[in-house]
């Protein structure tokens, strides 16, 4: 049998034909495993499979049939194709375990596939629609107003923020709308620090929502938008607290396929992307930080899909949480590569908010398991989602972000 | 788009549960086909039942409705045996995925159908081999193959799977010790100690009923618990390593080597499936490497014993070399070393060394076949390989003595041209064609290669497996099509 390119209308997916070809349907993506001398670690990685259960919910494999399905006309796109192609939340788990030609285009094809979606509109997830129809004014996904932006800024220091500054403090929407303790720990935490910086009322949506969901022509401006205000600002580059604007800005503005997307957009150029995390572990080896207090709790830490697998930083967070007196890390045996995502990305938190909020929860009870009090995360969207988890399941645990950990205890030597 | 119908689609609903049925195409493609070659077939419905009783009532339905049943866990089988060749019901089994008992005294394991390589092998590692609660040494282990971690133990063990302690042991099916199974008439059975009391441990003394289910494909019955025996992980191992210019010469090296029964594996690839990945397509060898690599995996319970098995092995090295054996020294690189002994493994396993960047195939004539014919036999397959532009990527492993071992050859081609899937399919028909005269029986073996089989069948053979078929299933309902037969 062969799977022939017939279905050239998939414009976005058809250029990826190539890739798509090269899965085997091994499915060796639906399942972590690893070898090792003494114990091997084997768990499910898919929170889609975890949940649905079918093939096509599971790993790449059912993705990659989709793709395939599709393009050779075996199958015509339903509001099924949707529901499977939208319910993957993007976390790249399944790439881990990919060895074969597919594997670094795999988050790629997921996003072109949300995208021809769009062409059919069947079975859009009316959360997902909604936000879209209105980023556009609102240069944010919480249909907030663009000019609330800054309102977790107390307004006399919103007023007087510098015009110029070496870099640029992004907050990102969910910081700047919903998760505003991190966005002002990050604020104090930046300011102790002594770092020279600035707010902008500029910041529009990075666009990690619309790139997620394969909405490229919306992006466009977005991305066009945001990577003009450090030379506005005069600043060298962007610090962030989010995992998802940090995948964004730092990949997706800068980088070729397949891990970004300059071939659509062009690249940023000269601009540096720092999270804030990777900021307080290097002040920290160099000897530039002092903690004045300590934090006796057990703490567990999630890593953020777009942090963790998307951009390979794992050890950043652990090395500052393991630099923080009194604190005592335990893992979760989902860990690094292999973490479980909290459920909330891909645009799978606005699309199925109940669905999401499980998957979170079986984070939760998995944070339980360690004996730590308390989760924490590097990423406002995982807090949110992993908040409502610990809500919904009345669980003792708290969350915090490790800026809210470490805004009260540390100042510049 | 939906297929079926929707009364068949309520009472799978009504048994399964609304969340574990779809008739739906876009759920039901990715069981349309798997690596291989096998046109795709689209089932009508998918169940995903979690108990035996499930189980039971999707088959009586089926019985009623005279619908297909294919059970299915991964598909990885690489024979297209889970491909609805009738379209009809694909049961996937990965619901039942719980490792039900591991008893570390007697040394069996009981698994339900889902439990994957990864699964289990964590869980016998994490067990250790004891008597009244004294431990002898850390960790089991089964026999794992190379494949995705994903796949089912169980499935591979009742179609005669082979592990990396075949050469020790012999294979997965050898080491399989009770079951029990939904026959395709909806009752269920237990054969074994099992059926007698809760103790999994065997089949024997019994008469060996076991058999009317191991190697059937899913087509006699659906095997829901499975016992099988495990095994200490021997602390210390080594991998040792030679080359052959010829076929001949590395199956005499091995004939001698396993001789003396002293290593869990001996296997020998040729140059292309040494390779990584298989070139495709066919490329010629370099003129000054030699064509076969071997590759034995010895273990022991102390450096002394492992000591010992290197001194044989040198020994037979040494008396084959004064014998005229083209036998030429080489050394695995480190991760290839590791890869034979770190199993199930993510550094030969998956798909990555065979099929990694050509376009999604991967089939192959694999089968069973007395090492006598093995050289003959690479040289027609080389042949026909060669005439088909594909590269003669065989293997040969010895299974547990003198009597038959595989003989297999890995094939990735191009799903994205129709030309380059006839050619695999051609040349690999005519190596199962060229190899039955000689021994040669395939091994899970696709539609194409049981009609070869059939055809060359004593007719006894075919009558009495006739037989076996229509008394276990009268409506020919489970993964029908499969046998060449009815
Ligand atoms: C790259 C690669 C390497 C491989 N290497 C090896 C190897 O080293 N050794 C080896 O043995 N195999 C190997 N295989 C083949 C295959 O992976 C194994 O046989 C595997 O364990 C099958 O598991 P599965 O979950 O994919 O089973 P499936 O393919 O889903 O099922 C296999 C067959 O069993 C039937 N079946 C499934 N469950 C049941 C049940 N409960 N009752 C009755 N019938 C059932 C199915 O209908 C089908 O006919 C390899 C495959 C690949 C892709
Ligand atoms: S990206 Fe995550 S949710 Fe999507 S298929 Fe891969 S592992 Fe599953
Ligand atoms: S995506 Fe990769 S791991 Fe998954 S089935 Fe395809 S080739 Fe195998």
């Amino acid at each position: 049998m062969a799977l022939v390119l017939k279905n050239t209308d998939l414009k976005e997916l058809a250029q990826l034909y190539d890739r798509i070809s090269m899965c085997t349907q091994c499915g060796n993506c639906k399942y972590g495993y690893e070898y090792g001398s003494t114990e091997n670690f084997a768990a499910m990685i898919c929170p889609q499979g975890d949940k649905y259960q079918f093939e096509a919910y599971r790993g790449s494999k059912g993705k990659a049939a989709l793709a395939k399905g599709l393009l050779s006309g075996m199958i015509q796109w339903s509001e099924k194709t949707t529901h499977v192609i939208y319910t993957c939340i993007g976390c790249g788990a399944c790439v881990e375990m990919c060895e074969t030609d597919i594997k670094d285009y795999l988050l790629r094809i997921f996003e072109a596939l949300k995208g021809e979606a769009w062409k059919f509109n069947m079975g859009i997830p009316e959360g997902v629609k909604k936000w879209s129809s209105t980023i556009g004014v609102n240069k944010n996904p919480y249909m907030e107003k663009h000019e609330d932006r800054l309102n977790w800024l107390p307004a006399s220091v919103r007023d007087s923020l510098p015009k110029k500054a070496e870099y640029i403090y992004f907050a990102g929407c969910t910081a700047s709308y919903r998760q505003k303790n991190i966005a002002l720990a990050t604020f104090k935490l930046l300011q102790k620090l002594k770092i020279d910086f600035t707010v902008t009322p500029d910041e529009w949506c990075c666009a990690s929502p619309l790139l997620r969901t394969g909405q490229y022509n919306i992006a466009k401006e977005f991305i066009e938008h945001n990577r003009e205000l450090p030379e506005k600002y005069g600043a060298s580059g962007f610090i962030t607290t989010c995992a998802g604007c940090y995948r964004t800005l730092s990949i997706d503005y800068v980088k070729d396929p397949p891990e970004g997307y300059a071939d659509k957009f062009g690249k940023m150029e000269g601009v540096k992307v720092i999270h804030t995390i990777q900021l307080v572990e290097d002040m920290i080896n160099k000897g530039e930080i002092e903690f004045e207090g300590t934090f006796n709790n057990i703490v567990t830490y999630h890593d953020p899909c777009h942090l963790g697998r998307h951009a390979e930083v794992y050890e950043s967070p652990r090395n500052v949480l393991k630099a923080i007196p009194g604190l005592k890390l335990v893992e979760m045996y989902r860990n690094r590569k292999f973490s479980f995502c909290c459920g909330a990305g891909g645009g799978v938190r606005g699309g199925f908010p109940d669905y999401s909020v499980e998957t979170s929860m079986k984070r939760v009870k998995e944070a339980e398991t360690t004996g730590a009090s308390i989760i924490t995360c590097v990423c406002p969207f995982c807090w949110r989602n992993l908040n409502d988890a610990i809500d919904a399941l009345k669980s003792k645990m708290q969350m915090l972000d490790i800026v809210e950990i470490l805004e009260p205890i540390v100042k510049r030597k | 788009m939906a297929r079926g119908n929707r009364e068949v689609l309520a009472k799978l609903e009504q048994i399964v549960g609304p969340d574990y049925v779809s008739n739906e195409e876009a759920v039901l493609l990715p069981y349309s086909w798997d690596l291989t070659w096998a046109d795709p077939r689209l089932p009508d419905y998918v169940v995903m039942p979690k108990t035996v009783t499930e189980i039971q009532r999707v088959l009586r339905l089926a019985n009623h409705m005279r619908i297909p049943v294919i059970p299915y866990v991964n598909a990885t089988n690489i024979g297209g045996l889970c491909v609805p060749e009738e379209g009809g019901i694909v049961m996937d089994l990965k619901r039942m995925d719980k490792i039900i008992k591991i008893d570390p005294e007697t040394c069996y394991a009981i698994i339900e159908p889902g439990v994957s390589h990864a699964q289990l092998s964590a869980a016998l590692k994490a067990t250790n081999p004891q008597w009244e609660g004294y431990e002898f040494s850390k960790g089991f282990e089964f026999g794992w193959g190379v494949h995705p971690a994903s796949a089912s133990v169980l499935a591979m063990a009742i179609n005669h799977g082979i592990g990396h302690l075949n050469g020790r042991l012999g294979i997965n099916s050898q080491l399989i010790s009770s079951m029990e199974v939904v026959l395709p008439t909806a009752e269920v059975v237990k054969l074994g100690s099992c059926a007698f009391s809760d103790s999994w441990h065997s089949f024997l003394p019994l008469p060996r009923m076991d058999g009317l289910f191991l190697g059937w494909m899913g087509t006699t019955g659906i095997v829901t618990k499975l016992g099988i025996w495990i095994f200490p992980i021997r602390p210390y191992k080594d991998v040792l390593t030679i080359a052959a210019e010829t076929a001949y010469d590395m199956t005499r090296y091995m004939v001698h080597w396993r001789h003396y029964s002293l290593c869990d594996e001996v296997t020998a690839v040729s140059w292309w499936l040494a390779q990584i990945p298989i070139p495709y397509p066919y490329q010629e060898k370099p003129k000054d490497t030699p064509e076969w690599f071997s590759y034995t995996v010895i273990s022991g319970w102390s450096e002394e014993e492992l000591e010992y098995k290197r001194k044989m092995w040198k020994k037979v090295v040494a008396e084959e070399k004064a014998r005229g054996t083209k036998l030429i020294d080489f050394e695995y690189p480190p991760e290839a070393k590791r890869g034979r002994t770190e199993l199930p493994s993510r550094i030969i396993g998956s798909t990555k060394n065979y099929s990694k960047s050509c376009g999604g195939g991967l089939a192959w004539p694999g089968t069973f076949a007395p090492c006598k014919s093995w050289p003959i036999l690479y040289e027609k397959w080389k042949e026909i390989y060669i005439r088909h532009n594909l590269s003669p990527a065989v293997r040969f492993t010895d299974f547990q003595g003198a009597h038959y071992g595989m003989l297999r050859l890995m094939t990735p081609f191009d799903k994205r041209n129709p030309e380059s899937v006839k050619a695999a399919r051609d040349a690999m028909v005519e190596c199962i064609r060229a190899g039955i005269p000689l021994g040669m029986l395939p091994y899970k073996p696709p539609v194409e290669y049981m009609n070869e089989l059939n055809a060359a069948a004593d007719a006894g053979y075919v009558y009495l497996m006739t037989k076996i078929k229509d008394m276990l299933d009268p409506n020919n309902i489970m993964n029908p099509g499969k046998l060449g037969i009815r």
